[in-house]
């Protein structure tokens, strides 16, 4: 047994489970605020950058370019240290909330890509059809192309949502109290790198896990032609 | 004191001076804007290399699903994907030498390359896995009806239409790389983000304007690759073979 314990002394990861939780809730946080927000921008920019208007889709894409050609390291850093320069106000923000910031702009980008994949995959018909019964541009969006883009969107949304919850580890690097945090701290403190990468990284696998699940289920519940077309 | 004749200066006058100012921020941070690109440069591509030819090996073995094999390696696949890239590289670097084994006290050079490559053959083997069980079974049976055994198809026939469908994901996970090596700056590297921070800590006060050029020199790099991806899917078909998150 001792050697159990002088590989992974699990008393030691006990002791800082409080911190543990304490990470995994800021983890949680960022990743959940940080999704809904780059859902809401990425529908905007898919819409923007589908629209004729060059004004409209032109500076739509070439945020899409910067974000997806940029480390996202990089953003965090232009965002933790530029946003108080442009907004004097942001400068006591907390951490947090500027690495939410960051990851929101960060995943619009992505979530665009794949908002605009789902809406391009509604056959062109279904909305001279709803043209032909006089329906509004809202109209048409609202009861015919976004129930059926969502459900194209809905898988690779769930694999883009896995990837966001492993970047909010880079919040660390900008000191925000995350899961990865945690760990760091009991690693600093204790100097054990086992128990706190180790644990660090089974955590990450167990929500990894989870994510998967939950793509397997909602694959089955849309499983029909949505599905197989898409993604 | 400099405030105040600065303030008194026409807008025009203040304006030249900003430009003057950041040409002069410039071009003291140009040297180590290029040392940082170059080290980023070559870890990114020996990484790319490295981690390719084990992917594909792994990517190829498991597209023969050998029992035990196969499972073995979707785990590896597993755990490379569901943990942070920072958190693989803090297990290579902190916990890899903690096993006391001579042969894995390594510098943060090696670690940083080892892991990065480790986190390319993950996304290299799935690709490719991927990529070739998008070859039509016909395929599989024509060349076994001609006579050939398994690994004569697999080398003749079947990889050389594999690969063709794995370019345009394959580049998408080359420019995901090259953002990665970001990361190494946490533990020392110097490459192109270290070199950035180091800038900083010479010029503090222009953080952005410094952070910016890091993130332009970035965006030469990876926007061409970018737009040979969707160039290439384009070409192939427009069919994306694997669903890269």
């Amino acid at each position: 047994m001792n050697w159990v314990l002088d590989f992974y002394n699990y008393r030691i990861v006990e002791q800082y489970l409080g911190r543990f939780a304490e990470g995994l809730e800021n983890t949680l946080i960022a990743a959940a605020v940080s999704l809904g927000a780059a859902v809401i921008l990425g529908t905007m920019l898919a819409l923007c950058r589908m629209s004729s208007r060059a004004i409209l889709w032109r500076p739509a894409a070439g945020y899409a370019a910067f974000i997806l050609a940029t480390p996202l390291l990089v953003q965090i850093y232009l965002i933790y240290y530029g946003l108080p320069a442009l907004i004097p106000a942001a400068g006591r923000w907390s951490e947090l909330t500027l690495g939410i910031i960051a990851l929101s702009l960060h995943n619009a980008a992505y979530m665009g890509e794949i908002v605009r994949g789902g809406i391009a995959s509604v056959p062109r018909g279904q909305i001279e059809g709803g043209k032909a019964v006089g329906m509004s541009y809202l109209q048409r969006l609202r009861y015919i192309v976004l129930p059926q883009a969502f459900a194209n969107t809905l898988p690779p949304l769930l694999g883009q949502t896995a990837v966001l919850i492993k970047d909010t580890s880079l919040l660390s690097i900008i000191a925000v109290f995350d899961f990865l945090s945690a760990g760091l701290l009991l690693n600093s403190e204790r100097v054990r790198p086992n128990e706190s990468f180790l644990t660090i990284a089974l955590g990450y696998l167990a929500i990894y896990v989870v994510m998967l699940s939950l793509s397997w289920a909602v694959k089955r519940w849309l499983a029909g032609p949505a599905w197989n077309v898409g993604a | 004191m400099g405030g105040q004749t600065l303030a008194r200066r026409s807008g025009v006058e203040r304006g030249g001076v900003a430009v003057q100012h950041y040409l002069d921020v410039m071009v003291s941070i140009l040297p180590f804007l290029w040392t940082g690109f170059v080290q980023t440069f070559w870890i990114s591509l020996v990484a790319i290399a490295a981690g390719s030819v084990l992917g594909f090996l792994i990517g190829v073995v498991r597209s023969q699903r050998v029992p035990l094999l196969h499972q073995l390696f979707g785990l590896y696949i597993h755990v490379l994907r569901g943990t942070p890239f920072l958190v693989q590289l803090y297990v290579f670097y902190f916990v890899m030498p903690n096993t006391g084994i001579e042969a894995l006290q390594w510098s943060s050079e090696t670690a940083a390359f080892v892991s990065l490559s480790v986190y390319t053959s993950s996304y290299v083997a799935e690709i490719v896995m991927a990529a070739i069980d998008a070859v039509p079974k016909g395929q599989w049976e024509a060349a076994t009806a001609l006579g050939l055994r398994r690994l004569p198809i697999l080398g003749l026939v079947v990889l050389p239409q594999a690969l063709k469908l794995a370019v345009p994901p394959m580049s998408g996970v080359y420019v995901n790389i090259i953002k990665n090596t970001a990361i190494l700056s946490v533990i020392g590297i110097s490459e192109l983000t270290r070199q950035g921070e180091i800038s900083i800590m010479r010029f503090p006060r222009d953080v952005l304007f410094i952070y910016g050029a890091i993130a332009l020199v970035y965006f030469v790099y990876c926007y061409p690759v970018l737009r040979f991806t969707r160039w290439a899917e384009r070409k192939v078909g427009g069919t994306r073979v694997v669903n890269l998150d």
